[in-house]
């Protein structure tokens, strides 16, 4: 039988772009990219910041608030909302399996969040270059990193940071597979990331929540941008098996609990 | 009817929530060809029935088939010529019905757009495709739920009180033109109503359930023929009163009438003991018209039974 993951991938991508969250979303992350961009002009000389260092600033400032919070926001409402309104009935009565179902909602949000990441990026970038270099960095000694290096670290950034978004994609719909009302997804997805975020410090799971890790690439890029010693490892292993172990045991619950899940009134 | 034509087998299905047994061992078959109705009081358990047939409800026992495929092993083969509408349809209502009907059809094997525009067309919705369904009646609403199962030219169609809040012009020309796929291509038609008179004209066949489980099956024509008969009798002078004739055997309920005529409803007696009964109790009959029970009644009679029971 045919796999129906492309034509429900297809129907998903259809119904974000006629509803204006998805766009709400990207206009935030890039109006944060504007005030990063403004505060920075006025407090930083361009000897102090340049424009990577102004990049790794707004990439870093977008996904630790806003960005993160539309992400959890649209992924929380994937699958709340078609419960809620019973069309989940209607595509499951078709010849459509609940894994690949729950797939298409996944990648749905996975492309979001890349959405952002990538509006944002060029967002930052764009603004960037209107008042700052993207060269070498350099000191009174003399060049410290060639672009060419400095551009391969800003992309490994780049690319590291869609795995903490990717986990909390897969949070926020694993939370749409237990709350049935879109709001209270919404309310339950937000709120607990929120908890979680400020108290982890103080019970000392700081490293243990994905989170933790939405700005870290750009933390460490930051460092590269200012000319320092900068160091991906051991940091990044724990990212990525932070992020990994998110995204798996996410993945699968929600998926577990949607394929058992009653579709009645 | 051979099993090679059954449409939908349900074999001992059966489902509980909690301590509560909403159905109790329900089997049936629907046959290609057939339009039936499945009746039940509020609670009977026919919406959890239609749930399950689609795999949207777990059942907690039993097995159901479509063509032949178990819907647990191979749904989507199962599945593929099916039509479903079970409670309130439910769309995008940020789209159009256009669109709406666009998104069902990529889910299905070779739909046109040319069956869109047939399916726009048959359920009156051409004018208003382009308009979000936000701003439809809850009539046009329905009839884009019923579009929706046509799309994929299913061989059965589940549909749960398909025509509810439709015009009666609206409801006569679906139920018309689902009895003419009956009819003309052996569409299978599994319907749940509590229109009964809709059923007794549209329907072939009939299952009555109530707590869970099969009370009633058969032919409709059938079942009413071979149950009770009602009389509307008319008298010259004294009139008999209705409780003294209900405790007789072979009269199960009389009503007094607002013309002064009693309507009788006989147990396996026919109008012509009636007479006699009534004439041996010294009653002068002027005029006793007998005609065939209608679905609501012997649904009323059969349902309320059980419940006294």
């Amino acid at each position: 039988m045919r796999n129906m993951v492309a034509p429900l991938l297809y129907n998903e991508i259809t119904k974000a772009s006629r509803t204006k969250l998805p766009y709400f979303g990207i206009i935030a992350a890039a109006i944060i990219c504007v005030l990063t961009f403004v505060v920075t002009k006025a407090i930083a000389s361009q000897e102090t910041l340049n424009g990577w260092g102004y990049a790794s600033l707004s990439m870093q400032w977008v996904f630790s608030d806003i960005g993160l919070i539309f992400v959890a926001v649209f992924s929380a409402m994937l699958i709340a909302e078609e419960t809620s309104s019973g069309t989940a009935r209607t595509v499951l009565s078709a010849p459509v399996s609940r894994w690949e179902f729950y797939l298409a909602k996944v990648l749905t949000g996975l492309i979001y969040a890349m959405l952002v990441s990538i509006a944002s990026l060029i967002m930052s970038v764009f603004l960037g270059s209107l008042h700052y270099q993207f060269g070498d960095i350099a000191d009174s000694a003399g060049l410290v990193y060639a672009k060419r290096e400095v551009l391969a670290n800003f992309l490994i950034a780049f690319f590291l940071s869609w795995l903490p978004l990717a986990s909390t994609v897969l949070y926020g719909i694993f939370i749409s597979t237990i709350v049935r009302k879109t709001g209270q997804a919404v309310a339950v997805a937000i709120g607990t990331i929120y908890l979680i975020d400020f108290t982890k410090h103080f019970i000392g799971i700081d490293s243990y929540v994905f989170t933790r890790y939405l700005g870290f690439s750009w933390g460490i890029f930051h460092q590269v941008a200012q000319g320092v010693d900068y160091q991906w490892l051991p940091g990044t292993w724990r990212m990525v098996a932070v992020s990994l172990v998110y995204c798996f045991v996410a993945f699968t619950l929600g998926l577990a609990i949607f394929a058992r899940r009653d579709f009645n009134g | 009817m051979s099993s090679t034509n059954v449409a939908l087998r349900l074999d001992n299905l059966c489902k509980s929530f909690g301590r509560i047994r909403a159905v109790d061992h329900l089997s049936l078959d629907v046959h290609c060809g057939q339009m039936v109705g499945f009746l039940g009081p509020n609670g009977a358990g026919k919406s959890t029935t239609l749930y399950m047939i689609p795999r949207l409800v777990r059942p907690s026992a039993g097995r159901i088939e479509i063509f032949g495929h178990n819907v647990w092993d191979h749904f989507k083969k199962a599945i593929r010529h099916v039509g479903t509408m079970v409670e309130t349809p439910s769309f995008y209502e940020y789209l159009s019905a256009r669109k709406n009907l666009k998104l069902v059809a990529r889910l299905h094997e070779g739909v046109t757009d040319g069956q869109i525009d047939n399916i726009l067309d048959r359920i009156g919705l051409c004018e208003r495709q382009n308009d979000k369904v936000a701003t439809y009646s809850h009539g046009m609403k329905q009839r884009l739920g019923l579009g929706m199962t046509l799309l994929g030219r299913p061989k059965l169609l589940l549909l749960d009180e398909p025509t509810n809040g439709m015009d009666p012009e609206a409801t006569r020309e679906i139920l018309t033109f689902l009895r003419e796929r009956v009819t003309q291509d052996g569409l299978a038609v599994f319907i749940s109503s509590h229109l009964l008179h809709e059923v007794q004209e549209y329907c072939d066949n009939v299952f009555i359930i109530n707590h869970g489980g099969l009370i009633a099956s058969g032919n409709v024509k059938e079942i009413l023929a071979r149950h009770d008969n009602v009389v509307r009798v008319t008298f010259n002078g004294a009139t008999p009163d209705c409780s003294q004739l209900t405790s007789q055997d072979g009269i199960e309920h009389a009503e007094t009438l607002s013309t002064g005529s009693l309507e009788i409803t006989l147990a396996n007696r026919d109008a012509a003991w009636l007479n006699s009964f009534l004439l041996s109790k010294g009653y002068e009959v002027s005029a006793l018209i007998p005609r065939q029970r209608t679905l609501k009644e012997f649904f009323l009679s059969i349902t309320g039974e059980q419940n006294d029971a």
